[in-house]
């Protein structure tokens, strides 16, 4: 399948403007295959947690990763009604096209 | 909705930002273009009722004081795809709509076969980023 979503880079430019990202701890709630998270690990947060209900994406998501970002972005399977992290973790959470 | 907001206070730092990334509660416009040119065919009837459900749900957890809203931006999303794969995309809309989704599918078929040139199917609608900022007097 070849759709593309956002060729013209709004979303990120968008995200952008929120404040800086570097060194950040982020939390993406809904990545899918990664396709956000990858632009997101652009903006330099020291470490993105990228979470999704469906083990298929996180799978594909994991394969689609660069190894020069292995270290700042994980990928795992879990759900936003029951986010295992401890309270008081994140600087920056994104709800990506869940809610 | 309600209780996955309220995780999502939980493991966020004080004064840590929620961000709240969606398609806006407006029907997509579908439409082709050819070397270039946009031409609209058709809007879509897709529910947005579960977009309405987010809203009134995000909603509730800054009256309940778990989240100052900070800003909204409002910024165009396009779709790009081609023919076979619009099938596929409509996939993800309910599916107790499929007569109107033939109809779409139809539609856009017959203008893509009888437009000459460089073209591709694009679907339009606007994506919303609500800013939400952690609040500690829940």
């Amino acid at each position: 399948m070849t759709i593309r979503v956002d060729p013209e880079r709004n979303e990120i430019s968008a995200l952008k403007q929120i404040g800086p990202w570097r060194g950040k701890k982020v939390l993406e709630i809904g990545c899918g295959e990664g396709r956000l998270t990858l632009r997101l690990a652009r903006l330099g947060p020291e470490l993105i947690q990228a979470i999704d209900p469906s083990v298929d994406l996180i799978r594909s998501a994991q394969k689609n990763l660069p190894e020069r970002l292995a270290k700042h972005v994980h990928y795992q399977v879990g759900s936003a009604e029951d986010l295992k992290y401890p309270s008081n973790t994140f600087d920056i959470l994104v709800f990506s096209w869940v809610l | 909705m309600v209780h996955a907001l309220r995780e999502a206070h939980r493991v966020l730092k004080p004064g840590g930002l929620l961000l709240d990334l969606r398609p806006g509660a407006v029907h997509r416009r579908v439409g082709i273009e050819v070397d270039g040119q946009y031409e609209q065919l058709t809007v879509m009837n897709e529910k947005l009722n579960d977009d309405y459900a987010a809203n009134r749900a995000v909603t509730q957890v800054i009256q309940q004081g778990f989240f100052k809203p900070i800003s909204r931006i409002q910024f165009n999303c396009d779709r790009t795809m081609t023919l076979k794969d619009l099938e596929v995309w409509l996939e993800d809309f309910p599916s107790d709509r499929q007569a109107a989704k033939e109809r779409l599918v139809q539609i856009v078929t017959n203008a893509y076969k009888s437009r000459k040139g460089k073209k591709k199917i694009v679907a339009k609608g606007p994506l919303v980023l609500k800013v939400l900022r952690k609040e500690e007097n829940a």
